[in-house]
């Protein structure tokens, strides 16, 4: 019995991360190659034509997965009956732009956007925020859409996630799928803590830690950190545009997770609302370890963190609890 | 049955044989040419997620760009890590082309000159010619045996001639040029017009050369309905429409992209390429066709010795030209169109065939 479609939504549709994106939805690589799929396309006006482009594109792709195509500019139209929600649309950051400024633009969109999530999304909509700053605007889209469950509103650091698990790939000339379990905490700019103390890697002779592997702390706490945390800037400046493969690849492994459920012994990186876990203040948006299953995510407890991570947990929300304020002082 | 040892050692001859084994496959190694640009962008990601070649089959990426082109290369490689992707074995970027053609299984050519504004039709056959002579000798060169390739940078059908000529080792048959995106997008008008599910249409054909030319026939497609598989001209019962609009529609839909993006289609593109592969080497499903542009064998009177887009099924990694079906005189008028084009574009091809490239 073929299953129901699923109706998927992208904001910000008509630029690179979406393009990259909803092929990948219609291909079954984010619910699966079983799951048909409607996709939603918001973009704002002066796009209409490049995202009507995109509609055709999809429709002369004749994807078997894909039931249908709603691109529209209109936010109701948009966010009418979705599932699942993945919010790539934001105001970027210009030269000459001010933090404040691009706080205050993004404050206003995602506000805005809350309200008719809200309204109009399918009960139990699955929200993933993807633009930046996207733990802060995650969390004003939660704030502003009380209705929707808490659990239900992320963002993504799945990207910074597997960035990481990359890295050390690289290093120690491994596959990258016997790599697991590294945990990006925080806040997804450059103050996200890359952290491999609970990683481990398939060998041979079975799961060892990547700290042993590499034997080199030194790399571990310096360059590796940096890599990861100034990798968007390094593919800006080798493609003279920002990431949109891996983003939208990253988007779907992070709905896919979160929906399939992780595999067991494994744990993915995701931005989620803080309830206390490891000190880290509640009513923030900031990635944690986490494992799925039955479409709900856990925060994995119990990990043992050591002083020279606890330093950069506590900065990485350091710099959310002051995201958070200046989100607030531009709603006044 | 064959034992597995036998059957590895084959398959990379024959990598469909490797369905037979019970273990992991072993990697593959596919080339994207032109993978700095748009096209290219998109396709990796979808080879690397396995919809080129099937979920169970891991690949190793090669990726060829200009050398101007490097630097971009380096940064679709750096995201192709980024995005750990379990079934991507490995990334090889370059500029060289004996490098990147080194053991390919599976070639899909999307680089080569592009049209500019004002440039005839001769003059990017100029330009192009001197390319796939050299990649001919690539390919025959450094790829694995029994390579496939797919040539999907225009003009598709007659660089995938001059490939083929000048690549002799390499069997005709393993050359292969794109008119699937034509095909998908003839579906995709089909569907739209009758208000059905896209993928309940099927056996459109798309006749000829991946231009202008090019006839979009749908007097054997059919359509799934709720009384069973119909004719869709039975369907559609407009053969005015069938015969003008759903044609000049499939024909020009690439500009009409243009038009709206504002550049041409990418995503539909890489997305058609993959399906023209995967069909090819996993077999189209049964009672289903698709449209490849292949070397004519002059079936339905198409001449010898071209690329030319035809109905084909696939089994066993092998294409086979679908015989038999009706052609009207209609079509038929359409189709020695498009012959007559690619039979100029050869005698063009030939005029700039370089003497100096090495064999």
């Amino acid at each position: 019995m073929a299953k129901d479609p699923m109706r998927v939504l992208v904001t910000g549709a008509a630029g690179q991360i979406g393009y990259a994106l909803v092929p990948m939805i219609a291909r079954g690589v984010m619910l699966g190659a079983d799951q048909p799929v409607i996709l939603h396309m918001l973009d704002i006006p002066p796009a209409a034509e490049a995202l009507n482009g995109v509609k055709m594109e999809l429709v002369d792709a004749a994807f078997p997965l894909l039931k249908g195509v709603v691109a529209t500019t209109d936010v109701v139209e948009a966010c009418t009956g979705v599932n699942v929600a993945v919010m790539v649309g934001g105001f970027p950051r210009k030269e000459g732009m001010e933090r404040k400024d691009v706080m205050s633009k993004n404050v206003s969109i995602y506000k805005a956007q809350a309200s008719a999530l809200e309204a109009h999304a399918a009960p139990n909509c699955k929200v993933l925020v993807v633009a930046n700053p996207a733990n802060t605007n995650a969390l004003i889209l939660k704030e502003f859409a009380p209705s929707i469950p808490e659990k239900n509103v992320t963002c993504l650091t799945r990207l910074d996630h597997n960035r990481a698990l990359g890295q050390i790939s690289e290093r120690l000339g491994v596959q990258v799928s016997d790599v697991k379990n590294v945990i990006i905490w925080g806040n997804h700019s450059s103050t996200q803590y890359p952290d491999v103390n609970h990683a481990t890697v398939k060998t041979s002779t079975g799961e060892k830690p990547v700290r042993e592997l590499v034997a080199d702390d030194e790399w571990l706490n310096g360059e590796f950190i940096t890599t990861v945390q100034q990798r968007g800037a390094a593919i800006i400046k080798a493609r003279k545009l920002s990431s949109a493969l891996s983003a939208a690849s990253s988007a779907c492994d992070h709905i896919r997770d979160w929906v399939l459920g992780t595999p067991e012994g494994t744990f993915v990186s995701m931005g989620v609302y803080s309830d206390g876990s490891y000190g880290v203040p509640s009513g923030l948006i900031y990635s944690f370890p986490v494992t799925c299953s039955g479409g709900e995510w856990k925060i994995v407890q119990g990990l043992p963190i050591d002083e020279f991570s606890r330093k950069k947990l506590d900065a990485t929300a350091q710099e959310l609890s002051e995201e958070k304020s200046l989100a607030y002082s531009c709603l006044e | 049955m064959l034992p597995n040892s036998l059957l590895q050692r084959l398959a990379s001859w024959c990598p469909w044989l490797l369905r037979l084994t019970d273990e992991p496959k072993q990697p593959v190694k596919v080339l994207v040419t032109g993978a700095a640009g748009q096209i290219g962008y998109a396709i990796v990601a979808m080879i690397a997620r396995g919809l080129m070649l099937g979920p169970d089959q891991p690949v190793v990426l090669h990726m060829l760009g200009i050398p101007k082109s490097a630097e971009t290369l380096n940064g679709v490689r750096m995201e192709l890590i980024d995005a750990a992707l379990p079934l991507l074995r490995g990334v090889v970027a370059t500029s060289d082309e004996a490098e990147a053609f080194r053991g390919v299984n599976f070639a899909v050519l999307i680089g080569g000159w592009p049209r500019k504004e004002g440039m005839q039709r001769k003059d990017l056959i100029a330009k192009n010619v001197p390319i796939y002579q050299s990649q001919a000798s690539a390919l025959q060169q450094h790829a694995a045996p029994n390579c496939k390739v797919l040539v999907v940078a225009n003009p598709a059908n007659t660089n995938a001639l001059v490939l083929k000529e000048f690549a002799p080792a390499v069997p005709a048959k393993n050359i292969t040029c794109l008119t699937r995106l034509d095909h998908n997008r003839a579906l995709g008008q089909i569907s739209e017009k009758l208000g059905v599910h896209v993928g309940d249409v099927r056996n459109a054909i798309v006749w000829g050369n991946h231009s202008s030319t090019q006839f979009p026939d749908a007097s054997h497609a059919t359509a799934r309905t709720q009384h069973g598989e119909m004719p869709v001209v039975e369907l559609i019962a407009d053969e005015k429409w069938l015969k003008e609009e759903f044609v000049s529609v499939v024909q020009q839909r690439g500009e009409a992209v243009i038009k709206a993006r504002k550049q041409s289609s990418s995503l539909s593109a890489a997305s058609a390429d993959c399906d023209h592969m995967r069909d090819w080497i996993l077999g189209t499903p049964k009672g289903t066709w698709v449209s490849m542009g292949v070397y004519s064998d002059g079936s339905y009177g198409v001449p010898e010795g071209i690329f030319y887009s035809f109905p084909v099924t696939c089994d066993k990694g092998e294409w086979s030209i679908v015989q038999g079906l009706e052609v009207d005189d209609f079509a038929r008028s359409k189709m020695e169109l498009s012959a007559n084009e690619l039979d100029e574009e050869r005698s063009m091809a030939y005029e700039f065939v370089s003497s100096e490239i090495d064999q």
